[in-house]
């Protein structure tokens, strides 16, 4: 099967006080259908903005989308003039956000929020609209739809509200839905209900998703493919199981080993961490982004940028020790 | 979560303070606010003066009694029960006139704040959503005409259009416009970093549908309190031009104009002046108090 979605050494920069600041710069991606490509990094990576740039809500001025194509379906979305992109939005793409506390409007019942995204795409009557609603209601599990309907956002818990948000990015059958960290606001339980939700509703409509998090396990539990990030570059892609069984790049084995592990029976050694601080997009290091902080730096790594490495089976790193 | 049917929910809904629509508890809270209670009174009380005028009021307020003119009202000597407030130079009964006179004004208060209301709430929001050039044209614009007095602007306004009743509600209501343009600009700018802006963004929204749909209804708040202090301003500022003669024209019974026509006799005949100029204060007052009381109501942060 083609790609559905591919991003292709994208750039998105941002003018800010004077400087340029490369929230994303150079990242390549691709997606099947049908697939979960998960997309980790800590905060501040552009795990975010690349989500953005794919919606093309990235705000310009300041930001600017400074070269790459992002292909949707063979369509390049950096080139779609914005009344395209507006049908595109909600219909073929939707996104999830990561606070259902606020990502929906106070002063509209949630009924109401999901049938506008269904008005603006499509022409159905009143009823059908309600209809359209509430089936989507019950798909995401929202108990008594017809009664829920009228509720407020703020007479919702945050569970049923980011079900809510889900329905919303469902209302339309999209085939890409960007999660960007769906589950970051809700409770350990409740983020395993709606990950579980999302993991069902994926295969029974055969959407793909763009998941983003910081979450290391969420992603093994979520994901088909993996692409690391890390100061608006991907560090490392591959399948999930390659990925969690042979990390080859520093950064991957850094995160890794900072999961604290229950249960194994043995004394446990102190955590260990990634030394240093993710470096400010307005200083980055020279060379290798990541060399300040790597265990395994070599000489070269300050001063020259690590090449993008394919290890054969779609696992590509950026790093000079696997060069 | 039990619930009952929707013939009964309304009320169900209304007793349950967890169910119930916020709008209620702001009109609740409203209610138990003293002052804006009592502005809430006091406005309903000119309301249906001015609704029911023709009822209410006992002559004809424009009709000429050439044998009562300058009666006093009825507790002083010579007064009549005729004429409860007394009688204006050309014998016209004051109260009458007063009572029309709450016709005229929140009919003026209405255009002029619903004229301000309408021009500001757009060129805000427009300011607000585009920043950049647009939102420096524009409320550079505003800051020229707030960097008038505000009467003599709308004197100004008068003096082009010609003085009449309709002119300056339009006068007021034009001055009025940066009032509302800068707090529906800030509303805008505070609302739109809020997520659920993008989400009206992500799911294909055209821009006028997230400003007007998605973002205007959350500013309702502070548009309300804004309104209803401009409404007290706008009698105020009409009583103004009236009393300079540039407002309502003889023989039109407004409040301002009213006290213009009193003011030669304010010596012999005190009633003429000084009946308009408390019906004046109590309208504007009462405004005030409510908008007083809708801003406690409605202000999130001033919630327990």
């Amino acid at each position: 099967m083609g790609d559905l979605l591919e991003i292709r050494n994208l750039k998105t920069y941002f003018h800010v006080r004077g400087a340029l600041l490369k929230a994303v710069d150079d990242v390549t991606l691709n997606m099947k259908k049908g697939e979960t490509l998960g997309l980790v990094g800590e905060s501040g990576c552009g795990k975010s903005v690349t989500a953005s740039t794919i919606m093309g809500l990235v705000p310009m001025p300041p930001g600017f989308i400074a070269g790459g194509e992002i292909l949707f379906e063979g369509v390049d979305l950096v080139k779609v003039p914005e009344s395209k992109m507006r049908k595109i939005r909600g219909s073929q793409i939707s996104m999830i956000f990561q606070e259902p506390m606020t990502s929906l409007n106070p002063v509209f019942t949630v009924g109401d929020q999901v049938a506008e995204v269904i008005r603006l795409h499509e022409k159905l009557s009143r009823q059908e609209i309600q209809n359209r609603v509430i089936e989507t209601f019950r798909l995401v599990n929202i108990p008594a739809p017809e009664t829920r309907i009228k509720d407020y956002p703020h007479q919702m818990s945050g569970g049923m509200r980011q079900r809510v948000m889900i329905a919303m990015a469902l209302a339309c059958s999209p085939k890409l839905m960007i999660a960007d960290e769906p589950t970051t606001a809700l409770d350990v339980t409740i983020q395993a209900q709606i990950l579980e939700l999302m993991n069902t509703l994926k295969r029974e409509t055969g959407a793909s998703i763009l998941f983003i998090t910081h979450d290391l396990g969420v992603i093994a539990e979520m994901s088909q493919k993996v692409a690391v990030m890390y100061a608006g570059k991907v560090m490392e892609a591959a399948d999930v199981n390659d990925l969690f069984g042979n990390p080859r790049h520093p950064y991957t084995v850094g995160l890794m080993s900072s999961i604290p592990v229950l249960g194994t029976g043995k004394k446990q050694k102190r955590l260990s961490t990634i030394a240093g601080v993710v470096p400010s997009l307005f200083k980055l290091p020279e060379g290798c982004l990541f060399h300040d902080r790597c265990t395994m730096a070599l000489k070269d790594c300050s001063r020259v940028e690590p090449p993008v490495t394919d290890l054969g089976n779609g696992h590509i790193v950026c790093c000079h020790q696997c060069n | 979560m039990e619930r009952l049917s929707s013939a009964s929910s309304f009320w169900a809904r209304m007793r349950n303070p967890e169910d119930r629509h916020p709008f209620f508890d702001q009109i609740e809270k409203l209610f138990k606010n003293k002052t804006g209670l009592a502005g809430l009174i006091i406005i309903t009380l000119f309301s249906a003066a001015a609704v029911f005028a023709p009822v209410i009021s006992p002559h004809d307020p424009i009709e000429n009694a050439l044998y009562d003119q300058l009666k006093p009202p009825v507790w002083e000597e010579g007064g009549a029960a005729k004429n409860l407030l007394g009688t204006d130079d050309l014998g016209r009964d004051i109260l009458s006139r007063l009572i029309y006179g709450a016709r005229v004004s929140l009919t003026l208060g209405v255009v002029s704040v619903g004229l301000a209301l309408t021009l500001g709430t757009l060129l805000g929001a427009l300011a607000g959503y585009y920043r950049g050039w647009l939102d420096n044209l524009i409320m550079r614009f505003m800051d020229i005409i707030l960097a008038f007095p505000h009467i003599l602007l709308a004197i100004v306004i008068v003096a082009y259009l010609g003085p009449g009743l309709r002119n300056a509600m339009m006068a007021i209501g034009i001055i009025n416009i940066p009032r509302f343009a800068r707090i529906v600009r800030a509303s805008v700018m505070d609302e739109f970093g809020k997520d659920y802006v993008t989400a009206a963004r992500a799911v294909g929204a055209k821009d006028g549908r997230v400003i007007f749909n998605a973002i205007l209804p959350n500013c309702l708040a502070p548009m309300i309190v804004q309104a209803s202090l401009g409404f007290g301003a706008a009698i105020l500022d009409a009583a103004g031009l009236s009393f300079l003669g540039l407002g309502a024209q003889p023989p039109i019974p407004e409040w301002g104009a009213m006290i213009a026509e009193g003011r030669a006799m304010i010596l012999r005949a005190w009633w003429v002046m000084t009946f308009p100029g408390i019906a004046i204060l109590l309208g504007v007052l009462g405004f005030n108090l409510l908008g007083d009381g809708l801003r406690d109501a409605l202000d999130p942060r001033l919630r327990d």
